[in-house]
């Protein structure tokens, strides 16, 4: 049967109506009276037991129910930022990513919900130092607010083999290790030069430093900004302006690549330590292939605690240790940088009351300490009167009475030492530098295209200043 | 006999009129509308998961501050040079082989049989553990490849850690992997060709070289064609063998505009340039897709 062209088209403006009225439901943005809560999957089951038996009390309690996912972290924050910019949002997200790549951003776009009122019932619990991580600007309302509510935090550790050590007739003793810039660095160059001719066959492809210098791995921007501070380079200024080309600054970040430059090409950092991403330097470490390694949390001490080829938990008591990162080349006690992992609720969720009820009710203190505590000291609470339960001094006691010798080292630098949160809260763009990588692609530079620190350290700059301009 | 239409009904003068007891619309009536009614799940379908997604996301990659943004990154600059150096030298590498070992497979030895059931393996496992298994051979400290490499003297190659030896191997282990699937192609292609063009020319007295440049060749030479454009859209888009063998990594020099944008969208927060890159690399994919239909008259 043939067809006019007038009843072509009449039949396809039907069916294209159709489709539009089928094709695409408005998708629901509030969940009714449900709490959608997004969680990241804790490293350990215990974890994720403690925070289901939370969720469990707050049901009972508050008569509402809770709709709690788990997803691992890389996952989680995709989800999140898609749910973002969709606007199809979770009443309540934690991601152990949040506090870098989704606050200050979306906190700048106007997309996170302010939960100053949280922050301040809490304020007198709160260790002051890590509450300024959820302090960002509000580019809409240009305004300061709190857009997080900081739960917890991670800081440098360096935990290296005590039995390594020991094979190779040095002093194992963490108290031993010398601390001044140069002799510690030495230290692990000397541990690997014995063991290699002390046993080629066995230690031929062992390396002393296991510093992560990749473009896949924060560890690499925790490294880098940590040797920065120890040479007493800043990045940002109080105000969040960009003064990493001030020359007392440009000199620290030249000093700084220069460094990690000459450290990997020196034949002390394995090779693929340009290609790690975050579970490579712990890898290498837990295979004996690392005399040491830097690393932002306590994750290392924690799988060998859990290790269940060692039930008598010889590793984390007797044959590897942490200590501190070592004093600046200027002499001067070493200065740590935190990264407080933080509770967000998207301004698009229905139900932020509740968002808040929950989130208040989590981090109370016996709740959050059983709750953190799941995590066998890789986390240190951001509240203080979590913080002063004995386990962070004390840590864990070994089968034979020996002593914990990696918690309370975390502890002492939380709560002795010299200690700032990661500066992105001041400004976003610091964040999109992290995001790309910029100091990771600057020792690139010197190690792969062979160029001078000074030439990275330019192109660097100049990238950076080139992120901060888009934010206007 | 009856005068017939070409549909096999009987000429109007033989029909037995039949009235409709009520008569619907005439668009009601329409073979259009049926048509749309019977497709009308696939083309909902294919409006909400293709048109709209697609026609959303270049609607979004419009904003030109996103390309001055891509644009003067040097990572982009450096990405669009791989993802050339990846689409023309994987694609015409494997394409190559491919035809040449589809000769080898030809012959109907059982030593050829069992060798061809192994050559599928690549293509029949799933990316993931052969990629973490070239990430564990080409280690520098561990690796089976440095290891022989030591042993016979030489000196440990850091392969994933420098960027000519790491994009090097994302196209190796591009053609390792596809390489038996467009060989079973060109298999299906030759025994498509009539033996009797072979039996005709090995008595005019040809060779294998010769065969292969005077018959199976001009034979095949639609066939390779239409593999080397279908293999070359495939290429362009695949994230999966460089984000998992590389991760853009060392410096962030190895990656395509697949995983470019995959980084920009999602390690970045930045949707609009992700959308953009993806743009970039829209007219090659079309002009591709084009010739495509065009070659097979769709």
């Amino acid at each position: 049967m043939g067809q006019s062209r007038r009843e072509f088209l009449k039949t396809t403006a039907i069916g294209a109506s159709a489709a539009g009225v089928v094709g695409f439901p408005a998708v629901t943005r509030a969940q009714g009276g449900k709490l959608v809560v997004w969680w990241n999957k804790g490293y350990y089951p215990e974890e994720d037991i403690a925070m289901q038996k939370i969720v469990k009390e707050f049901e009972a309690k508050h008569k509402v129910e809770v709709d709690l996912s788990f997803t691992a972290q890389e996952d989680l924050l995709k989800k999140i930022t898609a749910a973002l910019i969709a606007r199809r949002t979770p009443d309540v997200a934690f991601c152990f990513y949040n506090d870098w790549q989704v606050v200050p951003k979306y906190g700048w776009d106007d997309k996170l919900a302010d939960v100053s009122d949280v922050i301040k019932e809490l304020k007198a619990r709160y260790n002051e130092k890590m509450l300024e991580v959820a302090y960002v600007w509000n580019n809409k309302s240009k305004k300061r607010s709190y857009y997080g509510v900081p739960i917890e935090a991670q800081t440098m550790h360096i935990h290296y083999w005590r039995d390594l050590l020991r094979e190779a007739g040095m002093d194992d003793d963490p108290a031993k290790i010398p601390l001044k810039w140069d002799d510690y660095w030495a230290f692990w160059k000397k541990a690997q030069d014995t063991l290699r001719k002390k046993d080629p066959a066995k230690y031929g492809k062992l390396y002393g430093l296991g510093v992560t210098e990749s473009t896949r791995a924060s560890d690499t921007l925790y490294n880098f900004e940590m040797a920065l501070l120890s040479f007493n380079g800043e990045i940002l200024d109080k105000n969040g302006k960009i003064v990493a080309d001030q020359p007392k600054n440009k000199k620290a970040i030249v000093d700084t690549l220069k460094w990690f430059g000459d450290m990997f090409t020196s034949g002390y950092v394995p090779p693929d330590a340009t290609n790690w991403t975050d579970g490579d330097n712990n890898a290498g470490f837990h295979s004996h292939t690392l005399v040491m390694t830097p690393n932002p949390s306590q994750s290392i001490p924690a799988a060998q605690f859990f290790n269940k080829e060692d039930p008598e938990k010889k590793n984390y008591f007797d044959n590897m240790a942490t200590i501190e990162w070592p004093d600046g080349p200027d002499g001067k006690k070493a200065r740590y940088l935190s990264a407080v992992k933080t509770i967000i609720i998207p301004k698009d969720s229905k139900n932020q009351a509740k968002a808040k009820d929950f989130i208040k009710f989590v981090v109370e203190k016996d709740r959050f300490l059983e709750y953190i505590k799941a995590a066998n000291g890789r986390w240190f609470p951001a509240f203080t009167d979590v913080a002063a339960d004995p386990f962070w001094k004390e840590g864990h006691k070994g089968p034979k009475g020996q002593k914990d010798l990696h918690v309370p080292v975390a502890t002492r630098i939380f709560l002795e030492r010299d200690n700032k949160v990661f500066e992105h809260y001041k400004h976003p763009a610091l964040s999109q530098v992290y995001d790309e990588f910029a100091y990771a692609k600057a020792i690139s530079r010197i190690i792969t295209d062979k160029w001078t620190a000074d030439k990275a350290a330019d192109e660097m700059i100049e990238r950076m200043k080139a992120i901060f301009a888009q934010y206007k | 006999m009856s005068p017939t239409t070409r549909e096999g009904g009987l000429a109007a003068s033989s029909r037995v009129e039949v009235r409709p007891r009520a008569r619907l619309p005439r668009f009601l009536r329409s073979t259009t509308l049926q048509g749309f009614a019977f497709t009308a799940p696939l083309l909902l379908l294919f409006s909400a998961f293709v048109l709209y997604p697609m026609l959303s996301g270049l609607y979004a990659a419009t904003d030109p501050d996103s390309y001055r943004a891509i644009f003067g990154d040097p990572v982009f600059r450096q990405t669009v040079w791989n993802t050339l150096w990846y689409v023309v030298v994987a694609v015409n590498v494997k394409l190559v082989l491919a035809l040449l070992l589809s000769g080898i497979l030809d012959y109907p030895f059982l030593s050829i049989r069992v060798l061809a059931a192994l050559f599928l393996i690549p293509w029949a496992i799933p990316a993931l553990p052969g990629i973490l298994s070239f990430r564990w051979a080409l280690n520098s400290q561990w690796g089976i490849f440095n290891h022989l490499l030591t042993k016979f003297g030489f000196q440990s190659v850091p392969w994933l850690a420098q960027h000519d030896t790491a994009l090097a191997f994302v196209i190796i282990f591009h053609i390792w992997k596809y390489l038996p699937f467009w060989t079973i192609i060109f298999l299906a292609g030759r025994r498509a060709i009539p033996n009797e063009l072979y039996e005709a020319a090995a008595i005019d007295g040809g060779g294998i070289v010769q065969n292969f440049f005077s018959i199976t060749f001009p034979l095949l030479k639609s066939l390779y064609l239409i593999c080397t454009l279908l293999s070359m859209v495939f290429t362009l888009g695949d994230f999966t063998v460089p984000w998992l063998l590389t991760g853009g990594a060392p410096g962030d020099t190895t990656h395509v505009l697949a995983t470019l944008a995959y980084r920009y969208t999602f390690a970045m927060g930045r949707l609009e340039w992700g959308l953009s890159t993806f743009a970039v690399a829209l007219p090659i994919t079309l002009l591709f897709i084009g010739m495509l239909m065009r070659w097979v008259k769709i």
